[in-house]
């Protein structure tokens, strides 16, 4: 294919949204006449679209998106072959074609591809720098939560994003499902009164201790590359999936499930581009075994308009798993088994016209691929993505230095607690670096 | 000859309650508010390991002196066992052997009858058959040919204590594993604030014990599954026994057979239980705060020192410390730092982990270590991190790590 003959598709979509303005309805409609052999998008009109980090979360978000007729998906990188040749195998037989392209650097993708948008499912330790390439390629970005590893990545992507008009989605995609909207809905309206104390029940734990040697490489695996910015460390045979019980590379549970469940509270309490002004919190890490994040863990927050939140490993919360808020006339405790409340009417009570409507999306990859044509805001907004995962960061700094910290979160730093802004950042593994890649 | 002689300084060392093991933390010559003893000699388990650590376990505790009192042993003249039982607030049993003198077994009785606090340590349960009082005390028991005619089985079923009555074996475990203990009894004094389940580390987990089981309380149980041996109940590791006004802590773990190391009495769930156990059992409270690092419901927790290790044992282990080592020195070093640091105490032991990072230890061991220092290093560390970056290519990374979060340069 040549790439160079292309038109800038994304500036496409910006002018077309632009010169029709709010006129387009959603969804985006397509003349008849325009229409591919499948029923569907013509070809020249679909949205190009690629993955880096093509394991499990990767392949899924992609076959998601390829069930979207008007996507066209065209490459993958990962860092591991037989990653990226297993989704080269799935795009190849989505299309009953065999031209997908596949690469191993996410530099040398970028550099050959002309995307439209890209699908980004990768370890945490990585999100800062790619990310914030991709977002300097002016590619909009479907990007996998936890937002970044450390709360002054997350700024920086924030930043880039924006500064580039990057339509941004985070895999948090409970927003987009019935019981989270209605649960956060009634709570915004006051259903359940003034709220004062929300509930956060996280999943419990990490898999069971494991005590693995150092081994070679498995053929195919570009570890240097997989370690990144991440400090160096020796193959322990923990990769894929697995490295989310490790703290170099993620916070474990809590901040895998802060993109979810704290979101959704920071949602219902309309607190969703803040974050608490004091935090404590107690974890209990594991001394022996390959895996390091907390086991368990108990953080409160406190909010500048006086809410409480508690977020805990689930078991120890009274309603256990999601979220639940506490109000002065009830509750509402919501996830993804359902939605209850201490009286079953409030949950029967409808938004009047008048009040507080949230963002409506039923469909998290077509609400993003909508407003890639529309150039509007998603319905998890890269800003708001931050601040989802800021609560779970703010209480792994609480329970790494076991204080009671104060938070400014419009300056967004612990003004009185110089050790504690040291845990803000990691520096990276040379030669990586977050601005200049 | 010289085999003889050892032999003897050892039977020396332990009869005067001293032992090869690392001398406990507390001072033993200080005054403690109880009295131990450890009643060993003959078992079917190594009882010269096994004695010394329960001494070592409970001198940790900062609670007890411990003597030890050793029977002769077997088919040896036990007629001249007799020790003074009225002198200690709790005596601990590490023994199963021979039967004692009968003015040793009343004078037994009469001292828990009569306020004594006693200790059933594991194999413990397995002694004397025949002594209906001893079986009274014990509770439940099992192995030396116990069968229905002992009393019922007792296992936790459906949120209560049940008793089984019905025929088959007494006493007996599948492979020896880490399983999950739960607590049963939330509000008593030992098990008062412990995690409702955590995972003890590889033992024996006993099953099908049974006896007159009178006035026993289970406080915790572990699920026998079938697919490893076990019963598919959930046995008692935990229980008190009331007998007269004695008080009784009987746990059924700590297996100590063979060479070490021993994780089954490392376990720091095992250690803390039975520091807790024995002042309940002296005194009937427990005043003891339960560590931080207490194992969890799915991790294990082990003191190989039966108490935590100071900052120079921290230290020395983390010299030798290479990539796929256990990470326990790393975890402990992290605890303990957060902790002095929290304490305004941290400056003191600056300059020590300053020396580490540039002796002759391991680049894995200096690299946590500069890890460490990028949390908590002042500007005093700048220097020694600087001449790192440029002189020690294993460690230069991870000293420039330190070095951008302590001067918030940052280079990337």
């Amino acid at each position: 294919m040549d790439h160079s003959n292309k038109v800038n598709r994304r500036k496409f979509f910006r002018q077309l949204a632009g010169a029709t303005g709010a006129a387009i309805a959603l969804p985006y409609i397509i003349p008849a006449s325009a229409l591919g052999k499948e029923g569907a998008t013509a070809p020249s009109d679909r949205i190009v679209m690629g993955v880096i980090g093509a394991g499990s979360m990767g392949t899924g978000d992609m076959r998601t998106f390829m069930g979207k007729p008007e996507v066209q998906m065209v490459a993958a990188c990962d860092v591991d072959k037989s990653h990226r040749e297993k989704a080269k195998s799935i795009i190849d037989a989505n299309y009953e074609k065999s031209d997908a392209r596949i690469y191993n650097d996410y530099r040398e993708f970028l550099t050959n591809e002309k995307l439209d948008a890209v699908i980004l499912a990768l370890p945490d330790q990585w999100h800062g720098i790619i990310y914030i390439a991709c977002a300097n390629a002016g590619l909009d970005i479907y990007g996998q939560k936890p937002l970044a590893r450390t709360i002054w990545e997350g700024q920086q992507i924030v930043d880039a994003v924006q500064k580039n008009n990057i339509v941004w989605q985070t895999g948090s995609w409970q927003r987009s499902v019935a019981q989270f909207h209605h649960a956060a809905e009634l709570v915004i309206n006051n259903r359940i009164g003034k709220v004062t104390h929300v509930e956060v029940g996280l999943p419990n734990g990490t898999p069971s201790q494991v005590h693995n040697p150092v081994q070679p490489v498995p053929e195919g695996l570009d570890w240097d590359m997989w370690l990144g910015p991440a400090p160096a460390s020796p193959y322990r045979g923990v990769c894929h999936w697995n490295w989310r019980w490790i703290l170099d590379y993620s916070g474990g549970q809590l901040t895998d499930w802060a993109g979810h469940h704290i979101d959704i509270a920071h949602w219902g309490l309309g607190l969703d581009r803040t974050g608490p002004v004091e935090i404590e919190g107690k974890g209990v890490y594991p001394r022996e075994g390959l895996y390091d994040v907390p086991v368990e863990y108990f953080i409160t927050s406190r909010y500048a308009t006086g809410v409480e939140m508690t977020i805990a490993n689930a078991r120890r919360l009274e309603h256990g798993m999601g979220v639940c808020w506490y109000g002065d006339k009830g509750w509402i405790h919501v996830n993804r088994s359902g939605i209850w409340a201490s009286d079953d009417k409030i949950l029967a009570e409808k938004i009047g016209d008048d009040e507080t409507k949230l963002y409506y999306s039923r469909d998290h990859a077509q609400n993003f691929l909508d407003c890639i044509r529309t150039r509007k805001e998603t319905i998890t907004p890269v800003d708001i993505a931050h601040r989802s995962i800021s609560g779970g960061l703010l209480g792994e700094i609480a329970m790494l230095t076991g204080r009671k910290l104060k938070w400014d979160p419009d300056k967004q730093i612990f003004p009185d607690d110089p050790l504690a802004n040291r845990l803000l950042r990691r520096p990276f593994r040379s030669p990586w670096k977050l601005k200049g890649n | 000859m010289k085999n003889k002689i050892i032999y003897l300084f050892i039977l020396i060392a332990l009869t005067a309650g001293l032992s090869t093991l690392p001398s406990c933390q507390s001072g033993s010559g200080n005054k403690t508010a109880y009295h131990a003893l450890i009643v060993t000699g003959q078992n079917n388990h190594s009882w010269q390991e096994s004695t010394p650590i329960l001494k070592q376990i409970l001198e940790n505790s900062g609670l007890f002196s411990v003597d030890v009192a050793q029977t002769p042993k077997t088919g040896e003249n036990m007629s001249q066992f007799k020790p003074d039982f009225s002198q200690y607030d709790v005596v601990v049993l590490d023994y199963v052997g021979d039967p004692w003198p009968e003015e040793t077994r009343t004078a037994f009785e009469q001292y828990v009858s009569g306020g004594g606090g006693v200790v059933v340590y594991h194999a413990a349960d397995n002694a004397f058959r025949n002594w209906v009082a001893y079986n009274q005390m014990i509770g439940i028991g099992g192995w030396g040919n116990r069968n229905e005619s002992d009393g019922p089985y007792i296992r936790w079923k459906d949120g209560k204590t049940v008793r089984i009555n019905e025929p088959g074996p007494t006493g007996n475990h599948g492979p020896q594993r880490a399983f999950q203990v739960t607590i049963r009894e939330s509000e008593h004094p030992i098990t008062k604030g412990l995690p409702k389940i955590w995972l003890h580390a590889k033992d024996e987990l006993y099953q099908q014990l049974r006896g007159p089981a009178e006035n026993l309380t289970v406080l915790a149980t572990a699920y026998a599954d079938t697919a490893k041996g076990g019963t598919g109940g959930n046995e008692p590791v935990l229980m008190t026994i009331r007998y007269g006004k004695g008080r009784i802590f009987h746990t059924t773990l700590g297996h100590v057979m063979g060479k070490g190391p021993f994780p089954a009495v490392e376990c720091v769930g095992f250690i803390v239980t039975l520091q807790r156990g024995a002042e309940w059992a002296a005194s009937g409270k427990v005043t003891q705060e339960i560590p931080d690092d207490f194992p969890q419901f799915n991790v294990t927790s082990r003191w190989p020192l039966f108490r935590p290790m100071n900052l120079d044992e921290i230290l020395d282990q983390l010299r030798e410390y290479k990539p796929g080592d256990n990470r326990m020195p790393e975890q402990d070093l992290t605890n303990l730092l957060r902790g002095q640091y929290n304490a305004g105490t941290f400056d003191e032991i600056e300059d020590q982990l300053l020396k580490f990072i540039i002796g002759n230890g391991s680049a894995a061991g200096k690299n946590y270590v500069c890890r460490e220092l990028s949390l908590y290093g002042s500007e005093n560390a700048l220097p020694v991190l600087h001449k790192l970056m440029t002189k020690e290519p294993d460690v230069a990374e991870m000293a420039r790590f330190a070095y951008e979060r302590i001067s918030g340069e940052y280079s990337n």
